[in-house]
């Protein structure tokens, strides 16, 4: 159904990041602001993509902000360079869904709002470091990946899944001898981002325990965090809630804090 | 969502949070439908995965128990949960517990009618007397080994020693309990259990069409699990007399076990013994007794009186049923399949040496059946996705093959769904050597694919 080298060919075809966005982020890096917004611009798709996520309602802006330069004014360098990321991502997303009823408009609605609760997570846990804010916008790669691989194959998988509770995850392990994290692994170092946020996409899995202690912490966060974006209403209609295992037990030490983080009763 | 469901048990798997909102969207009314229409003896809802749940988030599930209960008088709860959650579970719904809590989905199966006479010893405790009883008995029937702690202390002294207990119970709770007619197959024989009044409404809840292709398929040996009857009325006499006389052509056995005639009057089981039924004390006096198991039909098949020969419609829907067989190996064994030769004719399978087989039937708008024969290693590679490793168990392989060939009659349905052609399947059968399938297809025109798996030969057979 799916081999080493229907992967090998998928990942081959991911295309480097374009010129103004390796800009870009090259200026965000260096700290410079002003740089980085002229580089944006430079890129229509990548502008008009910032202007559309810092305008949604969960990002709690009064009025709408229009240029490149005021919205990485707002979000300030660490914020700025995931909203980037975020737009790479959004670069791999297929034209049109159909594994999971997913669009552009929803997709871009997971991105936000894994980004602003990752934002808290850190804050919670006093971590200011940039590359780590930036860790959440790989995350959603894994659905695209998914979407990518198996989209010809639903009906196949569903039947599998019919009588055997398997994930996609488990079943693409199985198969190929990969699994999905490892292909963001791979995506991230296509795109040359920083070792750390593979580090932790991989934990975030919830099967690959980092031996860093920090790098598992952030990834039970970042494990918890997906799944209680995925069962709100909108990603359990786009069939997203079981696309990969939760792993409850490895989550289970923090979940008392998260609760109260995200105001659960 | 939906339940993925195995040996007549079927769960459902929410992951994560499960609010009111959460659990309205995992489950549509598609879903419910869907749920009634597979017709399980148990469904359950895993709160494994779930690490937040409140009562909104359960009433969902719980308003879909009531309408599959209702509908199939099926077995149905949660499962798979920890002290915390039964605890609170317990506390939503107080006097209002109607359905079942099993601790986890093996000890939901030792109440399940897929897994009766397993002999399990199983130790159980639980604070109310009532419940205590109810599961004590529940198991006994069921064919298990119960003891009971009677206080929480006896049974803390008693779980210390685990070796002694194939499993042990606590936090689970006994809601309604199902009583339709359930199907299980074992030994390839057709387990169906029967319960309290036997009357005319037995013509309603006895899937007549499943057992008349379960006929065809080849199973011969039919035994209704009667321990639990109560008494049987002539309506019901009148239904079983008619099912053994039209099982005689193709030579099939009715069984009856544990059937008490206490208040039945006893002219009645003379009168079923002269339809030709069977009468057993204990279901291990026949699945215990090989020769005798042989002798009744469970492992050969006898003479099929009404041979049917292939129509134009299953020869003009084969490419259908090649490609649900063909994608699903595929799929499976994640390899390319060469279609080698296809021809009209008897089954021939060359060498049976090393291969296994396996059959499912279909009925509806049109029926038939799927016969395959897989060289064993093929077999073990396609189990491999849904086992998880290699294996050379080879009741494993032929219990994961029977899911496998699940899975091609559900393409198979859903392709020719897809046609408007609607059809259901039967059971799958299993044969550990190519024999047993030789003799069901023996005479029996059809038409074979041979098919070649990275050089492995795989061979098709579609059949009336």
């Amino acid at each position: 159904m799916i081999t080493k080298e229907t992967i090998e060919n998928y990942i081959q075809k991911i295309p480097p990041a374009p010129e103004a966005l390796r800009e870009t982020l090259m200026h965000l890096n260096a700290g410079d602001l002003t740089k980085a917004a002229a580089a944006a611009q430079g890129d229509k798709a990548l502008s008009t993509y910032l202007k559309v996520l810092v305008n949604k309602p969960i990002y709690g802006f009064k009025s709408e902000v229009k240029e490149v330069a005021q919205i990485f004014g707002i979000l300030g360098v660490s914020k700025s360079q995931q909203a980037v990321y975020n737009y790479m991502v959004t670069l791999l997303s297929p034209s049109k869904w159909s594994l999971f009823k997913l669009n552009r408009v929803s997709f871009y609605n997971l991105q936000a709002d894994l980004s602003i609760n990752w934002q808290k997570i850190l804050a919670h846990l006093e971590i200011n470091d940039k590359e780590i804010q930036s860790t959440i916008s790989l995350l959603p790669a894994s659905i695209i990946v998914s979407e990518a691989l198996f989209c010809e194959k639903i009906k196949d998988v569903n039947l599998l899944r019919s009588i055997n509770p398997i994930d996609l995850n488990t079943i693409l392990k199985r198969l190929a001898g990969v699994d999905l994290f490892d292909i963001c692994e791979q995506i991230s170092y296509k795109w040359q981002m920083d070792e750390k946020i593979a580090a932790i996409i991989h934990a975030a899995s919830g099967l690959k325990p980092s031996d860093d202690e920090e790098v598992n912490l952030l990834g039970k966060w970042m494990h918890l965090l997906l799944f209680f974006t995925l069962s709100k209403p909108l990603y359990i209609e786009a069939e997203l809630n079981d696309f990969i295992d939760f792993q409850i037990e490895y989550v289970s030490d923090i979940y008392d804090e998260f609760a109260k983080l995200m105001e659960i009763s | 969502m939906r339940a993925a469901v195995k040996n007549g048990v079927g769960v459902f798997h929410p992951q994560g949070f499960l609010d009111g909102n959460s659990s309205a969207s995992l489950l549509s009314i598609d879903d419910i439908e869907a749920t009634i229409k597979n017709n399980s003896d148990m469904i359950l809802v895993s709160l494994k995965k779930v690490i937040f749940f409140n009562r909104n988030g359960l009433d969902t599930f719980v308003k879909m128990f009531a309408k599959v209960r209702t509908a199939n008088h099926a077995t149905v709860g949660f499962c798979d949960y920890d002290n915390t959650k039964y605890k609170a579970i317990v506390n939503f719904y107080k006097n209002d517990l109607n359905f079942s809590l099993f601790i986890s989905q093996d000890v939901a199966t030792l109440f399940s009618a897929s897994y009766k006479n397993q002999q399990k010893n199983v130790l159980l405790f639980n604070d109310d007397k009532s419940q205590r009883a109810a599961m004590a008995i529940e198991l006994h029937d069921n064919g298990h080994n119960p003891i009971i702690a009677q206080t929480k202390d006896e049974f803390y002294e008693k779980s210390k020693n685990r070796d002694a207990y194939d499993l042990i119970i606590q936090d689970t709770y006994l809601g309604q309990m199902g009583q339709k007619v359930a199907t299980r197959v074992t030994g390839n024989a057709i387990i169906y259990t029967v319960s309290s009044f036997l009357d005319a409404e037995i013509g309603n809840t006895f899937n007549i069409a499943y057992h008349n292709n379960s006929l065809n398929v080849g199973f011969r040996l039919f035994i209704f699990d009667s321990y639990k009857v109560v008494s049987m009325n002539i309506h019901a006499l009148n239904f079983f007399s008619k099912l053994s006389s039209s099982g005689a052509e193709y030579n099939a056995t009715i069984c009856f076990v544990g059937m008490t005639f206490e208040k039945t009057p006893p002219s009645f089981k003379e009168t079923l013994e002269d339809a030709g039924i069977m009468f057993f004390e204990q279901m291990d006096d026949i699945l215990q007794d090989k020769e005798l198991l042989s002798e009744l039909g469970a492992s050969s098949a006898a003479n099929i009186k009404n041979k049917r020969a292939i129509n134009k419609i299953t020869v003009t829907e084969l490419p259908n049923f090649v490609d649900a067989t063909v994608s699903t190996i595929e799929m499976m064994t994640n390899s390319k399949a060469l279609k080698e030769a296809v021809k009209i004719d008897q089954i021939d399978v060359g060498s049976i040496e090393g291969k296994i087989a396996s059959s499912i039937g279909f009925y509806g708008d049109m029926d038939g059946m799927v016969m395959l024969v897989f060289p064993v290693e093929i077999a073990k590679k396609a189990c491999e996705l849904l086992i998880g490793e290699e294996t050379d168990d080879t009741e494993l392989v032929l219990d994961t093959l029977a899911e496998l060939v699940n899975i091609v009659g559900g393409k198979v349905k859903s392709l020719l769904g897809d046609a408007g052609i609607s059809v259901d399947i039967t059971l799958p059968r299993t044969y550990p050597s190519v024999d047993g399938l030789l003799e069901i297809a023996a005479d029996k025109k059809g038409i074979q694919v041979d098919l070649s798996f990275n050089d492995d030969k795989f061979l098709f057979f579609l059949t009336r």
